[in-house]
């Protein structure tokens, strides 16, 4: 148990009833019941039909799929996609560096995924109900302007004519534009701060829910405990988030490739192109801009099978370390 | 015709249909057996709506305005149009269209592959019976009989036909590439010479220097690039070797008249000498430094902005700048007189332009009356109203021109209106509503080229080599240039009196598409092409441009130039054979 | 029930938002708060504030990038142009259908399966949880898909938009992991009452979850308001078109008429030039994305009550 869960042991001792299923796991009398099964089969077909059946068409990774032609008119060809990804040494480190600024940007990812609980967090604390709420609406507004506009937007304040430069020039401050879009240094950092700035808002509301659903016992009992306001968010408010947040950063650390494509592809120029291509990208650049449905298939298909291994390794883990699994 | 031979013809006709239909369908109705008679119905009961999928057109819906009333009025036919274009999701629509075995009534497909898949496929109908009664279409023959090789039947159309010779431009007043500058600044400088290529640099940076700010209050730069055409390569740095006869095939610049092939990385090709170009022009500060961030729409506004001076197409330079009151200020981009340029062209296309192909989808619920629209695509009234988005073509007669007391075509006042006028008024009556744009053939196919000759009127079908045309639109700027280009009135007019453009016959050629072994390479060493090619561009020293250069060629070889480089030759050698080929038998 | 409601109440008896007292220190952090907040909220806001002031000034400055504190050249004729659209009254109907039932049915299975899967007693329980979860994380790709659906009468049907975005695994986790927070005792208490789950689901849980499925259904109205990419795979018929999908077609059109200008070597370009650029595909994104936020922004205050909702709960009862 860690130590954030004997904390909060402490101060909840008093509302023995209120005990999570997660820690109260007494095993139940009787034999599993197969009604309740029953009760969500049909979901569980849905799932099956627009999730599992189409996986035959992971047959195409092994053909020179043509939809035109249909399987049987394809040629086969083996695992010739899976080869074609690492067969010079040029590809290798070309696909080595690809890797490295997946991994780079998803980690840089997970170790800010706990901003948003800041976020939700420090908001909790505004008193005043209407800057809430205003600040809650405009800071989910970046998450509704797609990338293409971000960029225009980043274009008119950062580009070398743009706004930040001329401010910088006129100023005296600079002499030359500053390369804010089209340098190689910082891309990691800079593609930080925009998925951030797009983000923290939107990904706060999860935990701003769960927030409001703490039951209000704990804060009481605490505060006749005699705990200040930031004791209570220290030993009650964060503790409470942690089940949503470790389980979502689970299933972000099994999504370590997937970081998308849309802001790289974007922000790319020929300058940043060796630290912005990400896999989703590079996918993108090499396979389906020439409309290679079979290499796009076979690269989905390693992409799948990594992060089903990744959920399955984190699970284990966290079985592990917490004593029960995550999923 | 003895009863017995007919029934002979009839059962062999029968076999050939059946052979055919179980050949060429996934599933499906086999096409209907069609109406012998010899000629299509001139009405047509039933209106129907047919569903057309069109890779080049921009409009997605119902046509409407003066074309929607033309084809219901003589085919009593509404047009749907799918547009992946518009739809999104780039090839989306067509792979799952195909997958499910149907694209639609009719059929424009942009790209050679999509015609291979299509007819690989079984997705287009094989319209032999229809071709019989198609008229107008029967004058461009040999295209045909290119566009079907063998003889397995008549499933696509061309596209951009002539009756021109292949060794004759399709270019109208305007070349397709050209160095275009600002002729006022030009002129302000006092019409230095300009040798070659290089020389542009210095006179550039004059005009540049006399003119270093916009009336927005913005810097100008001489060159403005852009990067979302690139493709094998850096788009602009492909522009200047146009300049000298060359045009691209994959990797490999080529001659026009089949005289030289580069391998484009090598560090003599043109396309170096373009980047050595560019970076001798950074190195003045002539290059927008925005150049390698900003996209085509920002680029477009500079021009329209006046922060912009040298331009590679007269296509983007001049609709942006060269507007009636800038013009008639003698403001606007011309031609440069680069003495040692031989400006590629395009050739007119007996056999037309192959990338692009008209069928009858296989499943098309009134394939005559497809047939016969689509064959009215190819008469003179079908060229004048179809061609008038992107083809230049002058619209139909009567609503936009019409003969003038000399007998010689003219716009009308409706149609000085639509192409001159900002097009603001309404279509009349008779020919439907709305304004003239709002009408225009959603199609975007051109079926025969608009600068062939119109035979009833002499003329071509190209409103801007009208010599009405050109009398209308004579303005202080194309006065002075011409005054300096020994009186020519036209671009097109001054290259060829000064030798100053080759022509590459128009075979028709289509490289086959790329295994997808090839294209996979491909796509890799294009993003290292195209991303080096910027650095060097913008570089600002010698040695750092040759160290990216050496550190392009190396990373290149490494990811196996070499296969695609060898594919690439083949193919310009085999497109200079068709030339060839083409020039001897129709030249 | 009574006494399931009661064993709810008894565990929220008091307003969570009591006065802790007031310190130096508080004060400081309060100030800093309330600041740090409102410049964030500010730095949020001008992109969206950009977009308006964009979309209404003149086109050709504004796709130089020139528009940046206050509008120039004040018009409207992009949004003329927006409200214009054929077909748009019907697509906005369609929109606000497939947002309202798809976000409903979401909301109801993800919370019925968000339930069942903390139910020990079931069958397979943690196989079934997996089974769903897992499917996170495949791509099958376009084609397969695509032929699912049709093979499934979908295309072409209204239904396409809801059906296939029933049962969503990342909702399924919230609504489950929120579940496991709540007091078991809820559910013993109703059991002894004779409930069976189903109604132990529908009267005793579902009213408790508002905050959670308050977030479920933004997720879901939001996911569904924008999403265009399945009309333009599986519907062809127009009066099924979509708000996202007509713009969408909008700004592509904007944007195919700029590039015609590449396609049509040699021909005279002037004419779609002048198309394209009379209302740049930049003006017309930009007015797009306007229209398509402005709805979200005025119904997200209506989502935010439930967001206090489960505490009113709590405390009204106390």
């Amino acid at each position: 148990m860690t130590t954030q869960a004997v904390l909060q042991e402490a101060v909840t001792d008093e509302v023995v009833e209120s005990k999570s299923h997660r820690r109260a796991k007494r095993p139940r009398a009787g034999k599993k019941s197969v009604g309740m099964f029953l009760c969500i089969l049909p979901f569980l077909a849905l799932v099956f039909v627009f999730s599992y059946l189409p996986l035959y068409g992971w047959i195409f990774s092994l053909y020179d799929y043509q939809p035109a032609l249909g399987l049987s008119g394809s040629d086969f060809v083996g695992f010739q996609w899976f080869e074609m990804l690492v067969r010079s040494p040029t590809q290798l480190a070309q696909i080595t560096q690809v890797l490295v600024n997946t991994l780079a940007m998803s980690f840089l990812g997970i170790l800010t995924s706990f901003l948003p609980i800041v976020f939700a967090v420090f908001l909790n604390e505004v008193k005043a109900p209407w800057f809430r709420n205003v600040v809650q609406t405009l800071t989910t507004l970046p998450n509704f302007i797609s990338w293409v506009l971000v960029y225009m937007i980043a274009f008119s304040l950062f580009s070398s004519s743009g706004l930040v430069n001329s401010v910088l020039t006129d100023s005296g401050i600079i002499t030359t534009p500053i390369k804010f879009l089209d340098s190689g240094d910082h891309v990691w950092l800079t593609m930080l701060l925009w998925s951030l700035w797009k983000g923290v808002g939107w990904g706060a509301i999860i935990y701003l829910a769960a927030i409001t659903g703490i039951d209000p016992a704990l804060y009481e009992s605490a505060k006749i405990d005699g705990a200040g306001r930031f004791q209570l968010m220290r030993h009650i408010t964060i503790p409470q988030l942690m089940p949503t947040y470790v389980v979502l950063l689970m299933l972000s650390v099994a999504n370590l490739l997937n970081n998308g494509m849309d802001q790289y592809y974007v922000f790319q120029n020929a300058f940043n192109m060796k630290h912005i291509q990400v896999l989703d990208l590079y996918v993108y650049n090499v396979g389906m801009t020439g409309n290679n449905l079979s290499l796009a298939t076979a690269i989905g298909m390693l992409k799948s099978l990594i992060s089903v291994i990744l959920l399955v390794v984190v699970n284990l883990i966290a079985k592990r370390a917490r004593g029960t699994s995550i999923i | 015709m003895k009863r017995r031979e007919f029934l002979a013809m009839a059962g062999i006709g029968t076999l050939a249909s059946v052979t055919l239909s179980s050949c060429s369908l996934i599933s499906g109705d086999s096409p209907k057996a069609a109406s012998t008679s010899g000629a299509f119905p001139t009405t047509w009961k039933k209106e129907i709506t047919v569903d057309v999928f069109d890779d080049l057109a921009n409009y997605q819906g119902i046509q409407s305005g003066w074309f929607a009333k033309i084809v219901k009025d003589k085919f009593n036919m509404k047009l749907n149009m799918i547009a992946p274009n518009v739809a999104g999701g780039g090839e989306t629509l067509f792979n799952t269209r195909s997958a499910a075995g149907d694209l639609g009534d009719l059929v424009v497909l942009g790209s050679s592959q999509h015609l291979d898949e299509a007819l690989k496929g079984g997705l287009l109908l094989d319209a032999s019976t229809y071709y019989k009664n198609m008229t107008s279409v029967a004058g461009y023959k040999q295209a045909v009989t290119k566009t079907n090789p063998g003889d397995k039947g008549t499933f696509a159309f061309p596209t951009s036909v002539s009756k021109l010779k292949p060794t004759q431009s399709s270019e109208s007043t305007e070349p397709t590439f050209g160095p275009y500058l600002r002729w006022d600044l030009y002129a302000d400088a006092g019409y230095p010479k300009i040798g070659t290529l290089e020389d542009l640099v210095p006179v550039l940076e004059d005009m540049q220097k006399s003119n270093p700010k916009a009336p927005n209050g913005k810097p100008v730069y001489a060159l403005s690039l852009f990067k979302d055409w690139d493709g094998n390569m850096m788009n602009n740095a492909k522009q200047p070797a146009c300049y000298y006869g060359y045009d691209e095939m994959g990797f490999v610049l080529a001659a026009a008249d089949g005289s030289a092939y580069e391998s484009i990385i090598d560090s003599d090709s043109h396309y170096v000498r373009s980047l050595k170009f560019f970076s001798a022009a950074s190195k003045k500060g002539l290059v927008d430094p925005d150049s390698p961030t900003q996209n085509y729409s920002t680029m477009y506004a500079k021009y329209q902005a006046g922060e912009v001076l040298f331009a590679f197409w007269p296509w983007l330079a001049q609709p942006a700048y060269n507007t009636t009151e800038n013009m008639s200020a003698g403001k606007g981009f011309e031609i440069a007189p680069l003495k040692d340029m031989k400006i590629f062209s395009y050739g007119a296309e007996v056999y037309g332009n192959s990338n692009y192909a008209i069928g009858i989808g296989v499943k098309a619920s009134d394939p005559e009356r497809v047939a016969a629209f689509i064959d009215w695509l190819y008469s003179t009234d079908g060229v004048y109203a179809n061609g008038s988005q992107t083809g230049s073509a002058a619209g139909p007669k009567g609503l936009t021109w019409d003969l003038n007391s000399a007998k010689k075509p003219a716009l009308n006042a409706f149609g000085q209106n639509a192409f001159l006028g900002g097009g603001t008024k309404q279509v009349p009556a008779k020919w439907g509503s709305g304004k003239y744009a709002d009408g225009v053939s959603a199609l975007n196919v051109t079926t025969v080229t608009a600068v062939d000759k119109d035979p009833s009127t002499g003329y071509s079908f190209a409103y801007q080599m009208w010599p009405s045309y050109q009398k209308l639109i004579i303005n202080p700027l194309t006065k002075d240039w011409s005054k300096h280009m020994d009186g020519a009135s036209t671009t097109m007019e001054y290259l060829r009196d000064n030798k100053k453009i080759i022509v590459a016959p128009g075979s028709g050629y289509v490289a086959p598409a790329d295994s997808s072994e090839i294209q996979t390479l491909r796509n890799q060493i294009k993003a290292v092409i195209v991303a080096d090619s910027w650095k060097m561009a913008m570089a600002t020293s010698t040695k750092q441009f040759d160290s990216l250069l050496k550190d392009m060629q190396d990373t290149v070889k490494g990811l196996g130039y070499a296969k695609v480089l060898k594919v690439d030759m083949e193919h310009a050698k085999e497109q200079n054979k068709t030339r060839l080929e083409v020039a001897k038998k129709f030249g | 029930m009574a006494i399931a409601a009661d064993a709810l109440s008894r565990t929220k008896r008091a307003p969570r938002r009591g006065r802790a007292p007031r310190t130096k220190g508080s004060w400081v952090f309060s100030i800093l708060n309330y600041a740090v907040f409102a410049l964030f909220a500010l730095i949020c806001a001008y992109p969206f504030y950009y977009l308006i002031i964009n979309s209404v000034s003149a086109n050709d400055l504004s796709a130089l990038g020139d528009v940046r504190f206050f509008p120039v050249g004040f018009h409207l004729s992009n949004y003329a142009q927006v409200f214009q659209l054929q077909g748009l009254t019907l697509a906005t109907a369609v929109s606000v259908a497939r947002t309202v039932l798809g976000t409903a049915g979401t909301v109801l299975v993800s919370a019925f399966l968000g339930f069942m899967f903390t139910q020990e007693r079931m069958w397979g329980r943690a196989f079934w949880y997996r089974f769903t979860v897992i499917t996170m994380y495949f791509s099958a790709g376009l084609i397969p898909v695509f032929l699912i659906i049709k093979g499934l009468g979908l295309t072409n049907n209204f239904w396409v938009y809801v059906i296939p975005y029933l049962v969503q695994p990342f909702n399924v986790i919230l609504v489950k992991t929120f579940v496991e927070s709540m007091p078991r005792s809820m559910q013993e208490a109703a059991e002894m009452d004779g409930a069976n789950i189903i109604q132990v689901f529908f009267r005793v849980y579902l009213p408790n979850m508002t905050p959670i499925l308050a977030t479920v259904a933004i997720f879901s109205a939001v996911a569904q308001w924008n999403m265009f990419q399945d009309t333009l795979i599986y519907i062809t018929d127009q009066s099924l078109y979509t708000l996202q999908y007509l713009l969408y077609m909008f700004i592509n059109q904007a944007n195919s008429l700029a590039q015609a200008a590449q396609n049509a070597a040699g021909g005279n370009l002037s004419a779609i030039a002048n198309a394209a650029t009379s209302q740049t595909a930049t003006s017309i994104q930009m007015t797009v994305a306007v229209v398509v936020v402005l709805p979200i922004i005025f119904i997200y205050p209506l989502f935010q009550r439930f967001f206090v909702k489960g505490i009113m709960l709590g405390s009204v009862k106390g």
